[in-house]
């Protein structure tokens, strides 16, 4: 076991001692929500900025047959994954026929067409009032009512999310992806078929969105309609560039000082995003590789004036 | 026996004809030069056997199969492999990994794609070790690619091609932008190739042109004009008059 894989587990134990199990959760799954997007952003260089697309997709469709048919909660999550890559599939196969700003804009665009059908569609969205009632059920004689039953499976799932992520980014795939980023005209020309690639990271993206939407959906109760908007969109983007979106473990911690902030700051502070602005500049300015960046960046120097 | 062949090849960008009326054919085995003046339609008669763009009209045939608008991923899948003019490489990649990717890409089966450790794919491993061998980077497998010197990546571009295990090797102008000991080097390793692949060479450089090649063909304003020995295209009044002018007189 290598000293992040330790760090991670040591976080998941302890973090709900730290703050309430409920932003704890959402931690969790806002990470596998980063993880599917650094496939696209720090993997095969794509910033996409519809993946709200495919969290709010899975949210509701999950969320909604929860409510109305009372579904298994692994049927549930089975669902949400399916609908997150499927809804992917769809955009995907869009916006990967364009690069560039031309790419981002179309992620943009077509999220806010499927905003606008969950803000139109009232009768089974609930338009602006989000859709309410969306219950936890029990899973096998565990009450997930209970915060902390309902926190370890999170954290379990999200562990489970980033074995399945490490494992697939250190295979064959992660590195066409990443050779994608770094030079496309010649991946192509050694005998990939790119825009066939990038679609495979968007449904793959997409599936972890889609898992991470169910999670909200059952964490909250309620599929608010930010939850399929450009805001769900870019917070994911925000936390895991500020995490760092060159490292695996970037978005994770991007999602932890993303949430922790929001949910402490927003408390005391109605303007707290300002500090997540300033965070942001910071990142840019100084820090491209996010956190993850930083914190090496910061040993190094301890370690250099050691020697000295 | 042409191993590559194109019938009346051509590619027009709007107004200007890039490549006119092109028959060339490239015997299995032989290294095969396309020399010709800057904008002669030399990089662009690449493009089009290598499938970045479809020609506007004309025939393709590797090995008597019409492989004429082959997009540009499967025709490294056909044997097919070519290096860039201007260094096209993966710079964040190491030496090793640059050279994995493309042996993958070619390798015999996809199998673990998405699941197996990159690691555990020792015949990959391996033909790209061996890539990086032939051209002399071994040493340096672990290195940047954005790392080593500009000599270095173009032979780096080399080994990219060479780890397809290609039939057909496309070099566009290997040795551009190096200096005299690295042009030399450049050379020897071409000529180590010779025999072992089937190759088509761009280069602009007449001494290596001379030394290396066993055919020559003369592209003009994206037709040619000559085709013959090195011997004999030295000779031929035409391409003097249109190319070598005072450089071999």
């Amino acid at each position: 076991m290598n000293r992040a894989t330790i760090a991670i587990l040591v976080a998941v134990v302890l973090l709900p001692f730290v703050v309430r199990p409920v932003i704890a959760a959402e931690i969790w799954l806002f990470a596998i929500f980063g993880l599917g997007l650094n496939l696209l952003l720090g993997y095969t260089g794509l910033l996409s900025f519809g993946q709200g697309t495919f969290f709010g997709s899975a949210a509701y469709v999950a969320g909604w047959l929860l409510k109305h048919y009372a579904i298994n909660v692994f049927f549930a999550l089975g669902i949400g994954i399916g609908v997150g890559a499927l809804s992917a599939l769809l955009v995907g196969y869009l916006c990967v026929q364009r690069s560039g700003l031309y790419f981002i804009m179309l992620t943009f665009a077509l999220n806010q067409l499927f905003f606008f059908i969950a803000y139109q569609w009232t009768s089974v969205t609930g338009g602006e009032d989000g859709m309410p009632g969306v219950p936890r059920p029990a899973l096998l004689g565990i009450d997930f009512k209970d915060p902390l039953a309902y926190y370890i499976f999170v954290a379990a799932l999200f562990l489970i999310s980033l074995w399945i992520m490490k494992r697939i980014v250190e295979s064959p795939l992660g590195r066409i992806l990443q050779a994608i980023r770094e030079n496309e005209v010649r991946a192509e020309a050694v005998g990939y078929n790119v825009a066939r690639f990038k679609l495979l990271a968007f449904v793959i993206g997409g599936a972890f969105s889609g898992l991470a939407g169910v999670l909200y959906a059952m964490l909250f109760g309620i599929v608010p309609l930010e939850a399929i908007g450009f805001v769900s969109s870019g917070n994911v983007v925000f936390a895991t560039l500020i995490g760092g979106s060159g490292s695996l473990y970037g978005p994770i911690i991007g999602s932890f000082v993303f949430i922790w902030l929001s949910e402490s700051m927003s408390v005391i502070w109605t303007r707290w995003p300002l500090l997540l602005g300033v965070a942001f500049v910071i990142v840019v300015l100084f820090f491209r590789g996010g956190v993850v960046e930083a914190w090496s960046r910061f040993f190094a120097w301890r370690f250099s004036k050691q020697k000295a | 026996m042409a191993l590559l062949e194109t019938k009346s090849l051509s590619k027009s960008f709007g107004a200007l004809a890039a490549v006119k009326d092109v028959s060339l054919g490239i015997a299995a085995g032989s290294l095969h030069s396309i020399i010709g003046p800057n904008g002669a339609g030399k990089t662009t008669l690449f493009n089009l056997l290598t499938g970045t763009f479809p020609p506007t009209s004309g025939r393709i045939f590797l090995d008597q199969k019409d492989i004429t608008g082959t997009p540009a991923n499967r025709i490294a899948h056909l044997g097919l492999a070519r290096s860039f003019q201007r260094t096209n490489v993966f710079p964040a990649f190491s030496l090793l990994e640059n050279v994995w990717v493309a042996a993958f890409a070619c390798g015999s089966s996809w199998q673990g794609l998405l699941w197996r450790r990159t690691d555990r794919y020792p015949q990959a491993t391996e033909r790209a070790r061996t890539a990086l061998s032939d051209v002399g980077l071994l040493p340096k497998a672990h290195v940047a690619a954005r790392e080593i010197s500009h000599g270095e990546q173009r032979q780096l571009e080399l080994a990219i091609a060479l780890a397809a295990a290609p039939r057909v090797l496309l070099l566009d102008e290997p040795a551009a932008g190096l200096s005299p000991e690295e042009t030399r080097r450049m050379v020897a390793l071409v000529r180590a190739l010779k025999g072992r692949y089937t190759i088509v060479l761009i280069e602009h450089k007449m001494d290596i042109i001379m030394s290396v090649s066993d055919r020559v063909s003369v592209m003009h304003f994206g037709a040619l004009i000559a085709e013959g020995t090195p011997a004999e295209i030295q000779r031929d009044p035409e391409v003097r008059r249109a190319y070598l002018g005072g450089i071999a007189a």
